[in-house]
């Protein structure tokens, strides 16, 4: 007994010192829900580093909070950029009196202004070999010039900043010129990444390696405290430009409250605090404890919703709000072309018959995703409503005649299959839902679980048969999701299927240096609906993101690419301390 | 020796202890569960539907049903498969490892004895989970995986043990005796030392045993357990997941399965070293 | 003695040499390619080509051997691949919150334990001892994740008595964070300990000094005080002091579900991104810490016993 008194004594003793709540300071608190890379935006490749690297730096566009579909609109930049004739030329201009954030790197530790010189070091630090950048694909041959430097520093000791580039020309302080090597219409678009925010050079040179650790922006916020694997907390910029919420977003936007702050400056917040909470029940506890103001969940759904799509009763009456919104994505179980068996495309179209998407929606996205036709996800140019694969059906009984035809009538000669995938809960469960599907037609497949670097490794070695992925949107245009089965792009490229088909290609080089027009698009769905028949992928789905946030929590919609996001978020202060109590 | 008469003499005092009796009589229980799932005889159709989605518990699916909606009981005992052959897989490289290179060591001293001491020695001050994650990544996931690589994390304690007991039976006078009439090296370790040092083999092994079962689950939640075959290991890792939403019942079934297993190996093995660990010969 | 002690250090030697060997052989040549996590999903093969080369992971293996060989022993672990910290800041980082919650989990547990040793020692035999006993092996027979899970739920969610989840440097700031952890850790050591501590007072009780102090007409109370815990002191000792080299390196499954940024969490992560000098830091420093530890313990047994020798 007196073991479970000392427990309880123990418990009592620990007990009651949970945190109080502050409600005079408009805060927001929001979760991570993967580990930060740090502070230097030419790393930064995953939407989390994005996020936490957009509040403090910024790149000359964004994108609009509300219009939708995407539009993109100057930042840093004074307006979007001049194009020449040939779509070889962009003229750039900045905004004046935009300041860096005050830091000891400067003289007298006051933020300088921002200028023209600062962009043309950023884009080149993209570009330094030394510095091996994540961010590099998306100058990668496209700049005049750019790539003879990289290569002619990497044999060198360092690189030469002060070396001019052709392609790279500062015009007078506030403006500059980028001459690329061919028409590529997707580039303003990169300089909305977070590859491409912009840094200061007295920054990085002071501060050297630990540059990651003390970002110096001309973003809403300063970086007040930084614990990777644990916690980011953010103050507000008071010398931040005037920057105001914007008046018109998209249709039924005033409706919804989005427009109400229209006309504020912004950053809506004092003070933001990202928790980094990588394991999913910590997550839906803090957030139904009220401790995050917003989450999006990432599996599980009907933890937050009825069968409905509805949010349930018991987090309406805490005023906790559900939102459902398509992605700019594709999920797909990519079959490995240099497999002899699976480059038989009748063995890959009995597999995507077999495969009960219908059952996979409802298991794992609650009927909330959209079944994929091809790769083009809807809400992009190139995607047709009224398109469907003839392959992406559930057809048992065509399954097993193409099965059949291929020499492997009811699976029989055929060795069992492995999909590699990442080691994660949901992703196994996929599998296994897969599996069950295959067994119907008689393939045999197992799981091959991987940490991120093993599946790289295999995929990118070709070892593979099949492996299963998401791809999220970089930009918003369709040549990112097309350029999955363009031929160059493959293994180690992003083109894992090893696909490749020459009159694609193609169409593909055709398309990709149109401005958007209705030509271009007309290429992009002839590309598309190609790809489908041909079935490279086991098609998946177009996930909706879903996400909670509580009552006081102001402005909130869904965007693709929401690194800027924060800075229009806004906290109902009164309504947060008169529900307070329900928590 | 009177080797019988002291094995008769645990046996006795073991089957005096109640608790021990009911323990034994579990993981008799379960070792026979774990065989007729083998032999296919029960829980073969735990992958067949039988209902809804997470249904819960009812009088049909005592345990409810898991997200494919599978019988959650059958995926329990189905279970038992992995547990137990999990356990006995990794104590079937433990101990010839770790009783092989601990006698060797002990016995002959001089650079074996460094030798081995070294190789344990450094096992054993690298973490655990380090040795664990790489063996599965060599190995390719699965459960010959989860095997080798529990093997190789558990060798190193009975090694240590053996080695000490051998080093102790050395010097007695019954060696000694050994060598006097004429026993070669081989003869004297494996025919008159290494049954003197049995009980610490199956005392550590009942021990064993349960630690190997509890960290399938680790591995599990690691995502380097069991593929396409159910284990309790990967159904507590589903309800990580599924508890926020309120589906409990893997959680409970794989739970309950296991807590009844680990604590009867637990009971079994104190039982085990108080009638066989001379030192403590009736003293309880 | 110090020779003693100075042989064990140098015995040091080898250990490290062994670890660096089989932690550069399991990582270098089987893990996945840290390029391509190092360049993300869009990277390009001459970009990854280009990488190798800065890693030095197109030096032969042997020349890379001597590499991981060299900060074994100079400590010098350089900086992660994956979040490009500096790796000696990360482990400091780490040690803290990880100690934080294993030091006073450890600390209670062991206390408890000998507490509960002692009454069930008194009681031995009695249905006191049995029903004790069978607390603690139930306590440790559930699955550290099942408690988690269970607890976090109950206790941090629904009934509010600790925080969810996170932590906070500094004392008392990070108590609130690590109460609830540290029982379920306190729950899963006490069944191990009071096992070994009760065998350990068992033995000494049946020894002949005891006896004598019976027939004395000392009471039982203060045999087992007295007596019985000074002598029994010496094995407990050294099975405290073999512990502690596991209390540095965190506890993975509650650091990962609390949010407690120690380094059970940072080995985890870079076994997740073949971070492998984070991988190589680790291991060292655990086998480090293992090697003192296992020599104090030595040590401190030669004082708490003058029979035994050290050669």
């Amino acid at each position: 007994m007196k073991f479970a008194s000392l427990c309880l004594i123990f418990a009592l003793l620990v007990s009651g010192c949970s945190k109080e709540q502050n409600f005079d300071e408009r805060e927001l608190h929001l979760i991570s829900l993967e580990k930060i890379f740090g502070f230097d935006p030419i790393h930064v490749s995953d939407r989390y580093s994005g996020n936490e690297n957009g509040k403090v730096y910024e790149g000359l566009f964004e994108f609009h909070p509300l219009k939708r579909p995407y539009e993109l609109v100057p930042n840093l930049a004074e307006s979007l950029p001049t194009v020449s004739e040939d779509g070889l030329t962009y003229v750039f201009k900045l905004k004046k009196g935009v300041l860096f954030h005050d830091s000891p790197c400067f003289k007298d530790g006051i933020g300088r202004e921002l200028i023209a010189d600062d962009v043309i070091f950023s884009l080149k630090r993209l570009a330094d070999p030394k510095l091996s950048a994540k961010g590099w694909w998306v100058l990668d041959g496209k700049v005049a010039g750019l790539n003879e430097w990289r290569e002619k520093h990497a044999a060198l000791e360092s690189s030469n900043y002060e070396e001019e580039i052709s392609g790279l020309k500062k015009i007078d302080s506030h403006s500059f010129q980028v001459t690329l090597t061919k028409p590529f219409p997707q580039f303003q678009y990169s300089l909305a990444m977070p590859y491409t925010f912009i840094v200061a050079k007295e920054a990085v040179t002071h501060f050297g390696k630990e540059f990651l650790n003390h970002p110096v922006g001309t973003g809403p916020f300063h970086l007040e405290k930084f614990e990777q694997g644990n916690q980011i907390i953010y103050t507000k910029n008071p010398k931040f430009r005037e920057k105001f919420y914007p008046a018109e977003g998209a249709e039924g936007d005033d409706k919804l409250g989005l427009l109400a702050d229209a006309g504020k400056r912004i950053p809506l917040v004092d003070r933001v605090v990202v928790d980094i909470l990588p394991e999913t029940q910590t997550q839906w506890l803090n957030f139904q404890k009220g401790k995050a103001d917003l989450l999006e969940l990432k599996s599980n759904y009907e933890r937050a919703m009825d069968k409905k799509n509805e949010v349930h009763q018991e987090l309406k009456s805490k005023g906790i709000r559900l939102f459902t919104d398509p992605m700019l994505d594709v999920t797909f179980f990519a079959f490995n072309y240099e497999n002899p068996i699976l480059k038989d495309r009748r063995v890959r179209q009995a597999m995507s018959l077999a495969y009960d998407r219908a059952e996979a929606n409802k298991l794992f996205y609650n009927n909330s995703a959209f079944e994929a036709q091809s790769v083009i996800p809807p809400g992009l140019n190139g995607y047709r409503k009224e398109f469907k694969n003839p392959y992406t059906k559930l057809d048992l009984s065509q399954a097993r005649k193409l099965l059949a035809d291929a020499g492997y009538p009811n699976g029989k000669g055929l060795p069992e299959i492995t999909v590699q995938t990442r080691s994660e809960t949901v992703a196994r469960q996929q599998i296994e839902h897969f599996a069950k599907c295959m067994e119907k037609i008689g393939i045999k497949v197992q799981a091959g679980m991987n940490t991120w670097p093993e599946l790289i490794k295999k995929v990118t070695t070709k070892q593979h048969q099949l492996y299963t992925m998401a791809w999220g949107a970089d930009y918003p245009d369709a040549e990112n999701f097309l350029g999955l089965v363009f031929c160059p792009n493959q293994s180690p490229g992003s083109n894992g299927a090893n696909y490749c088909n020459p009159d694609f290609d193609a169409l593909f080089r055709q398309a990709t240096i149109l401005q958007d027009s209705p030509e271009r698009t007309a290429f992009y769905e002839k590309m598309n609906e190609m790809v489908a028949i041909d079935v490279p992928w086991v098609f998946g789905f177009h996930r909706t993101e879903v996400n909670v946030t509580q009552a006081w929590l102001k402005n909130f919609k869904h965007m693709e690419f929401n690194h800027t996001q924060v800075q229009y978020l806004g906290v109902d202060l009164e309504v947060k301390k008169e529900l307070s109590k329900k928590f | 020796m009177k080797q019988h008469s002291l094995w008769r003499d645990s046996w006795g005092r073991l089957y005096q202890d109640k608790w021990a009796i009911l323990a034994l009589a579990i993981v008799v229980v379960y070792s026979l569960t774990a065989l007729l799932s083998f032999m296919g005889i029960i829980a073969s159709d735990w992958a067949r539907e039988v209902g809804g989605s997470n249904l819960p518990p009812s009088a049909d699916h005592w345990f409810g049903t898991d997200i494919f909606g599978r019988d959650v009981l059958q995926k329990v005992i189905r279970g038992t498969r992995v547990a137990m052959s999990v356990g006995l897989a990794t104590s079937l490289i433990a101990i010839p490892v770790g009783v092989v290179l601990g006698a060797l060591a002990g016995y002959f001293g001089g650079w074996i004895d460094d030798l081995i001491t070294w190789l344990y020695t450094t096992f054993s001050s690298i973490p655990n989970i380090m040795l664990l994650i790489s063996i599965t990544m060599i190995l390719g996931k699965g459960l010959f995986a989860v095997y080798v690589a529990l093997g190789a994390t558990s060798w190193v304690t009975l090694c240590r043990l053996i080695r000490g007991e051998v080093m102790k039976h050395k010097e007695r006078e019954y060696v000694q005796a050994a060598s006097a009439i004429g026993g070669g090296h081989m003869r004297k370790l494996f025919r008159h030392i290494l049954p003197n040092v049995t009980h610490i083999i199956i005392i550590n092994t009942s021990l064993q045993f349960q630690v190997a079962i509890k960290s399938e689950v680790i591995l599990s939640y690691l995502g380097l357990g069991v593929q396409g075959e159910p284990s309790w290991g990967t159904m507590i890792d589903d309800a990580k997941l599924e508890l926020s939403r309120g589906v409990w019942w893997q959680l409970a079934g794989a739970t309950l399965a296991m807590f009844i297993i680990v604590l009867a190996f637990n009971i079994l093995g104190d039982a085990l070293r108080d009638s066989l660990d001379p030192k403590l010969k009736g003293k309880t | 003695m110090t020779k003693y002690i100075l042989r064990r250090l140098f015995y040091m030697i080898p250990v490290l040499m062994g670890v660096s060997l089989i932690i550069f052989l399991l990582f270098n040549l089987i893990a996945g390619d840290p390029t391509a996590v190092l360049l993300g999903k869009n990277a390009t093969a001459r970009q990854m080509a280009e990488l190798r080369e800065q890693l030095g992971l197109n030096k032969s293996l042997f020349a890379q051997y001597l590499d991981v060989l060299k900060s074994a022993f100079t400590f010098d672990f350089g900086r992660s691949w994956a979040t490009k910290q500096e790796i000696t800041y990360m482990i400091k980082q780490g040690a803290y919150p990880s100690l934080c919650l294993t030091i006073p989990a450890f600390v209670i547990s062991t206390v408890l334990s000998l507490l509960i040793s002692l009454v069930v020692a008194f009681y031995r035999g009695k249905g006191i001892d049995l029903f004790i006993r069978f607390m603690c092996i139930a306590g440790m027979s559930i699955s550290a994740l099942a408690y988690i899970l269970a607890f976090q739920y109950f206790f941090a969610f629904k009934m509010g008595w600790f925080e969810i989840s996170g932590f906070e440097y500094g004392f008392p700031d990070f108590i609130p964070y690590i109460a609830l952890p540290a029982i379920i850790w306190i729950l899963l050591s006490l069944g191990p300990d009071v096992r070994f501590f009760r065998t350990v007072i068992l033995d000494e009780i049946y020894q002949d000094y005891v006896r004598t102090a019976r027939a004395k007409g000392l009471s039982e109370i203060s045999i087992l005080l007295k007596h019985v815990l000074r002598n029994a002191m010496i094995p407990i000792i050294t099975y405290v002091v073999i512990q502690i080299p596991y209390l540095i390196l965190g506890a993975l499954l509650l650091e990962s579900f609390f949010s407690i940024p120690g380094l059970g969490g940072i080995t985890l992560n870079a076994l997740n991104s073949s971070d492998f000098p984070v991988i190589k830091a680790m291991a060292i420093l655990s086998s480090v810490i293992y090697i003192v530890f296992s020599l104090v313990s030595d040590v401190l047994y030669t004082f708490a016993d003058p029979r035994v020798k050290l050669k």
